[in-house]
């Protein structure tokens, strides 16, 4: 196995630069959607047998146990050759819950299936009535032998069309105290009787995220992960997993890559308004990732990362949705067109990035959530 | 200009009311999901048609209802409000504005106010701005060669008009859309409509008036296009806002209505405030353009009005959705029809940036001329 972290940060960039440019397939280089399992299968699988499937777990679980410079130089090394982020929900969010709350037995069973993909998560949090006060959701389950039984409705949920697993919170306890004890952290199959899905479709027109009914579906007791009725502590600990991910670069600087490439295909570089509203956008991003570094680093050294992290998400959100604007703007009167801008023999679909970036201050806890949270826990405003 | 009738803020509030039944008896904003597949509809044109909005700017003396641009922006307006698929900017600025100045007598005219026929203006080239004699589209009397992009109403129209050069005179030539020799290409835009390019290869056409004429008609009638435009926006606006209001009143989290949060209704209030200068500022640039026969004043005023329509309809169409949380992101919730029309007329005709570039070189232009 390879010791990443023994390469000099140059030396790791060439291996994995070289690794993208020969094995990433072309046509999938930024792939305007978010891709089905199907689409990137054998993609996937090279991955998986270089090791690379989860960059950030330590190696003990088959990740690449990359300390933090490195993980950066792997997301800016994907972003620049357009490399897809694949079906990453089980390797980005439930699998480092697991490494951190699971039992022997729990890792030992769901990790290994996260790595080959031979399970695909989808996450089970937000319901109709349930977005921002997520504490108020309401999809129940009871204990009924060895199984929960589980009834309700999630939605939003993301490529749910396509996974075999989703990780939800659900409500074991409708008498607690609080509207947060009483919560539960919990495993389920998707492809049972009592779940039906049905997609939804976005304002881009495509398929992306579902509604998750549950009629008596079922899920053995072992799959609960954490002690019962505390789970949304745990869950807690994961909205730091996620957004610390959602707080990456790796969007924005996609999006910058691109939008130099249409800035150059129109000569746009030597307009001084443009260059400065370019230099702009591009040190938000380069120091946003030195923010970023920060917070990876106290994660490999095995911390907790606290409330602070919802900086990275406010940041790097918003300087992502400033960047397709600019794209926008570089398109002229072919602003509003659906498709890729054919600039030479490259194209840049810029309202497929435009999309992208709306919902990314929406979802993972919307901006004015991460403002509460930092004003609360981090500044410690009253109120 | 002279011939504008004066009208009184009732005539404008009756125009608007009508005009808005309209649109709500043809099927109200779920026409904007509709018209993907189905294009625009020519019952609807036909409707606006009779009640005389496609002449509403042309003067009475060629069949118009001589109300100018103010009349015009409060119609179009509601078209933003409706996000009618219909193209009635460019019918109205572009197509009945175009032959109502160049050919005032030929037979078209009337056909066109009476939506009898649908006419789409192609005047752009790639990489130019306006006529120009650089124009690639050449017209020898007879037929037509070159392209034209970026035309707008080109999908389902009867008629072509093309702006092109013969012998280095700038001509307005007519053609029969499913006539010989044209080849369209088009390309779909966020609010489901049709971006169309259309390349001439020996196309008949009829020789419509050529001179000076044309290219001066030209640069007045994309003038309005483009203040009709910042009108339309500033409807998209208007109800894109509306909606949003409505939606924070009445969505629940933390056991109370999310526009109870200090946050969502200081975002509100400024969302608030930036439409009310905008329609302040559009309305202003089209009353002017009405009464000035001043061509750089004009430009200027058009700049402004789509300067400032493009910028509100930004801001506001991207913080609805936010507003609205993840059912703002989705094709079902009609929000993002409003984002997704934003867009398009946005990237129509030069956005905020393009305007607000050229408002300064007409002001400094002008300030020269002094
Ligand atoms: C593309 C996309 C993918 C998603 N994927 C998933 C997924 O895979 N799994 C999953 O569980 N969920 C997913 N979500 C759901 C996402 O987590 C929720 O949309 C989010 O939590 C917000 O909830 P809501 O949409 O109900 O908005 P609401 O909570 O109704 O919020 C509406 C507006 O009110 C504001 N607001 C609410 N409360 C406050 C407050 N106290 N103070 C100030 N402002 C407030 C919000 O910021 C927002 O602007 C996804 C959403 C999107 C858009």
């Amino acid at each position: 196995m390879t010791d990443w972290n023994a390469l000099s940060d140059e030396a790791f960039r060439r291996q994995v630069r070289t690794f993208f440019e020969t094995e990433y397939p072309e046509e999938l280089r930024h792939l305007p959607h978010r891709a089905k399992f199907a689409e990137i299968r054998q993609w996937h699988e090279k991955l998986y047998a270089k090791g690379m499937v989860a960059p950030a777990w330590p190696v003990e679980y088959g990740g690449m146990g990359l300390e933090a410079s490195k993980l950066l130089i792997f997301y800016e090394e994907q972003q620049r050759w357009g490399v897809t982020r694949g079906r990453d929900m089980g390797v980005q969010m439930v699998g480092p819950l697991i490494i951190k709350f699971g039992t022997q037995a729990q890792k030992h069973y769901w990790l290994p299936r996260i790595l080959t993909c031979e399970h695909i998560w989808c996450q089970g949090y937000s319901e109709p009535g349930s977005g921002s006060d997520l504490a108020s959701l309401r999809t129940s389950a009871v204990i009924d032998g060895d199984y929960f039984v589980i009834n309700g409705q999630k939605i939003w949920t993301t490529m749910a069309h396509d996974a075999t697993h989703i990780f939800m919170l659900v409500r074991t306890d409708s008498h607690a105290r609080t509207k947060q004890e009483g919560i539960s952290f919990l495993l389920a199959e998707m492809n049972q009787p009592g779940i039906e899905v049905r997609t939804i479709t976005t304002l881009a027109g495509e398929d992306e995220f579902c509604e998750v009914f549950f009629d008596n579906a079922r899920a053995p007791r072992e799959n609960l992960v954490g002690e019962l009725n505390k789970g949304w502590t745990m869950a807690k600990a994961l909205l730091g997993f996620e957004r610390i991910f959602i707080g990456a670069p790796n969007l924005a600087q996609n999006a910058l890559v691109q939008l130099r490439t249409i800035a150059q295909g129109r000569c746009m570089f030597s307009d001084p308004v443009f260059r400065d509203r370019f230099a702009k956008v591009a040190l938000d991003v380069e120091d946003h990732a030195a923010l970023y570094s920060r917070f990876a680093d106290q994660l490999k050294r095995g911390e907790m990362l606290g409330p602070d992290v919802s900086m990275l998400k406010i940041w790097v959100t918003e300087t992502f949705q400033e960047i397709t604007e600019l794209m926008i703007e570089s398109a002229g009167p072919d602003g509003g067109l659906i498709g890729p801008l054919q600039l030479g023999n490259v194209g840049v679909d810029v309202l497929a990035n435009f999309y992208k970036a709306r919902p990314t201050t929406i979802y993972g806890g919307t901006n004015e959530i991460q403002r509460n949270i930092l004003s609360k826990a981090v500044l410690g405003l009253p109120g | 200009m002279s011939n504008v009738r004066a009208h009184s803020q009732d005539d404008l509030r009756m125009l608007r009311g009508s005009v808005r039944t309209l649109f709500e008896r043809a099927g109200g904003i779920a026409r904007a999901r509709n018209a993907r597949d189905k294009g625009w509809d020519r019952q609807v044109m036909n409707e606006l048609a009779h009640a005389g909005v496609l002449g509403v700017a042309a003067p009475e003396a060629v069949g118009g209802l001589g109300m100018g641009l103010t009349a015009a922006g409060v119609i179009v307006e509601e078209v933003g409000r409706a996000l009618t698929p219909e193209p009635v900017v460019s019918a109205i600025a572009l197509a009945i504005g175009m032959i109502q100045r160049v050919c005032p007598g030929d037979a078209m005219l009337a056909t066109a106010i009476s939506g009898k026929i649908a006419c789409a203006l192609a005047w752009q080239e790639r990489g130019l701005r306006g006529y120009s004699d650089q124009m690639a589209c050449r017209f020898d009397g007879k037929v037509l060669n070159g392209s034209k992009a970026w035309i707008a109403g080109a999908v389902g129209a009867d008629q072509l008009l093309v702006v092109a050069q013969n012998d280095s005179k700038p001509v307005l030539v007519a053609l029969d859309a499913d006539g010989k020799g044209i080849y369209s290409e088009l390309r779909r835009q966020s609010d489901g409509s049709q971006l169309c390019d259309i390349g001439f290869v020996d196309a008949p056409g009829k020789l419509l008036a050529e001179g000076s004429v044309v290219s001066e008609a030209l640069s007045t009638v994309v003038a309005d296009a483009t203040a009709l435009a910042a009108a339309e926006l500033v409807g998209v606006s208007a109800k894109a806002l509306e909606l949003t209001l409505d939606y924070v009143k009445t969505r629940e989290q933390f056991g109370k209505p999310i526009g109870s949060f200090q946050v969502i209704q200081h975002r509100a209030v400024d969302l608030y405030v930036a439409q009310q200068v905008a329609e302040a500022g559009v309305s202003e640039a089209l009353a002017r353009m009405d009464v000035s026969a001043d061509q750089g004043a004009r430009i200027r005023e058009a700049s402004r009005a789509k300067a400032r329509a493009c910028s509100t309809a930004k801001r506001i169409t991207r913080e609805s959705i936010q507003l609205h949380g993840a059912v703002g992101y989705t094709d079902e919730f009609d929000i993002g029809l409003f984002l997704n029309r934003a867009l398009v007329l946005s990237a129509w005709l030069g956005d905020a940036a393009y305007h607000r570039a050229r408002w300064m070189d007409a002001l400094e232009a002008n300030e020269a001329g002094r």
